[in-house]
């Protein structure tokens, strides 16, 4: 029996059993069938195998990992939850992953300070989980956030419903820990010093999408939670008046916390889902406007949005009545694109940014879009600041029709960058939108880019062939997709 | 220049391939159920293996990505797969966590069928399986002699002399921890009340009702049995107990035995063909009534009965609230906490009911428990056949039991016995019960003091 074990370990791959040396035994996969669940993250129309999965459990071992592939020219890449959805954590190139899950423990919060110190893989909601009761929260809300991972939240810089009064995830970053991709591991950002002179390199790694480092604490800032908060609900005949709607709410100089839209399909998706609400669903676009602060001033600031629904022929606006209602109302929102599973076998969200002004043209071309390609499209979205979301549903199955999903939500992007726009908002480029870059950068700007990769990443081993157009690597990987595909 | 990159990026798409491949082809893994299933991963931090081990092969997503592997010929019916597939509580968790509803408990158990025709059990496994599966849970006879061997284990002295010995020291240890933990045997309420047709209501009926009465459930807790009985006729309902019922086949479908699952399922709906209600007081029994129709996917005349059948099956708690109860009088002074059964808050969606019973009864102090509805680890025999990882979700369950409650109420037999090694173990004083019961005592101390006061 033991002999059996040990010739075991003898064929293997030498690389593994160095890897091995580093995490131990059990903190490693690398049989193929083990390895078949991490070929994607919440991007699934490219999938390709790892190398190996290794769960490092402290600083010291993702550095050891990091510094080993280093000088073995293994590429390699960072996964937290592997909720992206633009395939941030896809190993396209046969990657050692690097799971951070089970460094998942808050380390220290500081209240006086309004500072919170995890692992990357505490999960985003339970910060505000584990503070709430002493009255403070954690602002970024990704709609994945009862299960991603802050680490992969700094990777995306993601964003959230209520980003749009409270700002994204580098807004709420104060230090960072970074191992660098040959293993040196460095300290950004000083707890307590807001703004350090020098380079802004927080900055730059926060939404770097893994290509720069990979993150191993992190300080986040934490903020009071409001005294009150306000829930409004709107149901409208016309989208655009809906779209009209919200440029009326900011331009009337209220800054809601959140103010998010959905259209037709996106509310029969939602409802077709595991937290409906009971929207009707004849209306052609609803309304989900959330004000919060002190007490005094939010009654006038909810009248006044329901003043301004009303002037654009709302046909029902109403305030939640009820924490438990509140609460139905953003669940029904924060599951919405999984919810689509529920009209659509598969779908492709798109993440495009444009000027709150356009929503209404940009809205009628996506519907243009959707029209041409012969394929639904739901738009579920951070209307407030122009965040949209296109889900363009479709079928893997029927032969060509992913094709058209692809072609359908370029063009959305197409849309979204003609009017001054850009790409993504929140979810990223990855290996999706990286030949959209090329909408909004001209080769120089993306040149230069790249050069600052350089900077950190001069091997290109980590996370290679994410977030740039470069056209010899483009086909190189393109070509590496198909073989593993062609593999399976 | 987009007409040129979208073409590029078609031509590097995976062709995806939608045959059964390496499934057999009856009884397979319902493709339907998979469609849904985006990969958006809200599911992961619901499922008790994935927060164990990290791993996304043991995550919902995870599996059901495997099972959609094996129909695409990336994987095979080999021990790979089954190790996944089976490392599943069949909780139930990521059901109520989906946003788009993927049964993914539905996928496992057609995956477990098709892993067991692939690669039957073998050696020890085997024989020990089917011992009990096969032999034993679906015939009364047998497992009442067994429950007359435990009473006598219990009431000879055995027991006693066998804590006193060394004998438990040598047992694997969640093997001894369950003997600490072994109920007391009473009379099976089958055999009470086998002469029996119908058991009166205590008032005039307004319903009547046939009750399951389990296979371990009666050996095991048959005073819960018993209360249940109590407690529907108090409430004016007559109670039979079909004769011809027998287990419901539960465990057999978890561990993949899906023909000895439709066989008992066959019996079932034909004991239960006459009554217009079914009530059942084990939360894992009850969900598999209730999903009956599954097993019969290929089988449209059994279908349709199985159907039929299901509509009719209710947990106790659910058929309480809402056929309405008397609210006991007399309290029951402890500080109590509810844990949800898995098959009962995410299969059946109950979770209301039963809370709402406790507090109804006056002087129960009644405390939540955080993630309520977290599984304790038992899943039907998944603690036997996985100790250390039923283990490792019972410690984590046990974070979450208030420390300072009296009792731990709820509504399924496994909870009961894995709850109780989870008290013992952590030295905690409360004790298990089933929440029909503490409903029973109030009644009883009702009816006493009413007797009480009729006397005076």
């Amino acid at each position: 029996m033991l002999k059996r074990k040990k010739n075991k370990r003898e064929g293997m791959d030498p690389h593994i059993r160095s890897l091995m040396k580093i995490v131990g035994e059990k903190e490693i996969l690398y049989k193929p069938e083990d390895l078949l669940s991490y070929d994607c993250d919440g991007f699934t129309v490219h999938k390709a195998m790892p190398k190996a999965v290794v769960f490092p459990e402290n600083t010291e071992e993702v550095s050891a990992i990091v510094r080993y592939c280093h000088m073995n020219n293994l590429p390699f890449l960072a996964r937290g939850a592997g909720t992206g959805l633009s395939g941030g954590a896809i190993p396209l190139n046969n990657e050692v992953i690097i799971s951070m899950v089970k460094m998942k423990k808050m380390l220290h919060v500081d209240l006086e300070n309004r500072q919170a110190v995890v692992q990357p893989g505490f999960v985003n909601l339970k910060l505000t989980h584990s503070i709430s009761d002493k009255g403070y929260y954690y602002a970024p809300d990704p709609s994945s956030q009862y299960v991603c991972t802050i680490g992969g939240n700094v990777a995306e810089n993601a964003g959230g419903a209520h980003c749009l009064k409270y700002g994204v995830t580098t807004n709420h970053i104060l230090g960072l820990e970074v191992v660098l991709p040959d293993g040196e591991v460095i300290e950004l950002g000083e707890a307590g010093v807001p703004d350090r002179p020098g380079y802004d390199l927080m900055g730059l790694l926060t939404g770097s999408e893994g290509t720069l480092g990979i993150v191993t604490t992190i300080t986040v800032r934490i903020l009071k939670s409001p005294q009150g908060k306000q829930t409004v609900l709107a149901y409208f005949d016309q989208v655009e008046d809906g779209s009209r709607a919200v440029s009326d709410i900011i331009s009337a100089g209220i800054v809601p916390a959140a103010l998010e839209m959905m259209d037709k399909t996106a509310i029969e998706g939602v409802e077709a889902g595991t937290y409906p609400v009971g929207h009707p669903p004849d209306i052609e676009a609803l309304l989900l406007i959330e004000v919060d602060g002190i007490l005094a001033g939010l009654e006038e600031q909810v009248e006044h949005i329901l003043e301004v629904c009303r002037k654009r022929n709302v046909r029902e606006v109403k305030v939640a009545s009820s924490e438990e209602e509140r609460g139905r109302w953003w669940a029904n929102r924060k599951t919405g694109f999984g919810a689509m599973g529920a009209i659509s076998p598969d779908y492709l969200v798109q993440d495009g940014v444009i000027p709150r002004s356009r929503l209404p043209e940009v809205l009628q071309n996506i519907y243009d879009i959707s029209r041409t390609s012969g394929l639904r499209i739901a738009n579920i979205f951070h209307a407030g600041d122009g965040n949209l979301h296109p889900l363009i549903l479709f079928d893997s199955r029927v032969p060509g029709e992913t094709e058209k999903a692809l072609k359908a939500g370029t063009e959305c992007l197409k849309a979204c960058a003609d009017v001054g726009g850009s790409i993504t908002g929140e979810h990223g480029v990855g290996i999706e939108k990286k030949e959209e870059m090329r909408f909004i950068f001209t080769e120089e700007e993306l040149e230069a880019q790249m050069r600052i990769r350089e900077v950190f990443n001069p091997y290109d081993l980590l996370n290679k062939g994410k977030l740039f157009p470069t056209p010899s690597r483009c086909m190189d990987v393109k070509k590496i997709v198909k073989e593993t595909v062609a593999v399976k | 220049m987009l007409k040129e990159m979208v073409e590029k990026k078609a031509t590097s798409l995976p062709c995806d391939s939608t045959t059964m491949t390496n499934y057999f082809s009856e009884d397979h893994p319902d493709e339907e159920k998979w469609a849904d299933c985006v990969h958006c991963g809200m599911c992961l931090e619901a499922c008790p293996t994935y927060l164990i081990t990290g791993q996304e092969q043991h995550s919902p997503r995870g599996r059901v990505h495997l099972i959609k592997s094996v129909a695409e010929g990336k994987l095979n019916l080999n021990e790979a797969f089954a190790d996944p597939v089976f490392q599943c509580l069949d909780c139930r968790a990521c059901t109520t966590a989906c946003p788009a509803d993927v049964d993914v408990g539905g996928l496992i158990e057609e995956a477990r069928g098709q892993v067991r025709k692939a690669m039957p059990l073998t050696g020890w496994k085997g024989v020990v399986s089917s011992f009990f599966l096969k032999g034993l849970f679906p015939h009364q006879k047998r497992m009442g002699a067994v429950g007359g061997m435990l009473k006598f284990y219990q009431q000879s002295g055995v027991q006693k002399l066998m804590r006193g010995s060394r004998a438990l020291q040598i047992m694997p240890s969640h093997l001894s921890g369950m003997e600490a933990i072994m109920p007391e045997v009473g009379s099976p309420v089958q055999q009470k009340y086998k002469d029996v047709d119908v058991i009166p209501a205590k008032g005039t009926p307004k319903a009547r009702v046939a009750m399951l009465t389990g296979c371990i459930m009666d050996v095991m807790f048959s005073d819960i049995n018993q209360s249940t009985i109590n407690v529907l006729t108090y409430n004016d309902n007559e109670v039979t107990v079909p004769k011809n019922q027998t287990c419901c086949g539960a465990l057999h479908v978890h561990a993949g035995d899906r023909d000895t699952g439709r066989k008992l399922a066959k019996q079932n709906i034909e004991a239960f063909e006459n009554d217009e209600k079914v009530v059942v007081n084990a939360a894992g029994c009850g969900c598999a009534l209730k999903e009956y129709p599954e097993l019969f996917k290929d089988d449209p005349h059994w279908r349709k009965r199985a159907e039929a059948f299901s509509e009719k099956v209710q947990d106790i708690s659910k058929y309480l609230y809402d056929t309405g109860y008397e609210k006991p009088k007399s309290s029951i002074d402890k500080k109590i906490t509810y844990h949800d059964a898995c098959h009962l808050a995410h299969g059946q969606g109950v979770r209301h009911e039963p809370r709402q019973m406790l507090k109804d009864i006056p002087g129960i102090d009644y405390t939540e428990m955080s993630r309520a509805d977290t599984c304790c680890g038992s899943a039907g025999i998944y603690n036997l056949t996985h100790p250390e990882m039923a283990k490792a979700v019972l410690d984590e369950k046990m974070k979450h039991v208030p420390e300072d409650v009296e009792m731990i109420s709820m509504g399924n037999p496994g909870c009961m016995l894995q709850m109780a090694m989870g008290v013992q173990k952590y030295g905690r004083r409360s004790d298990i019960v089933h929440t029909v019961q503490l409903l029973d005592w109030a009644y009883q101390k009702d009816q006493k003091s009413t007797v009480h006061q009729g006397k005076e």
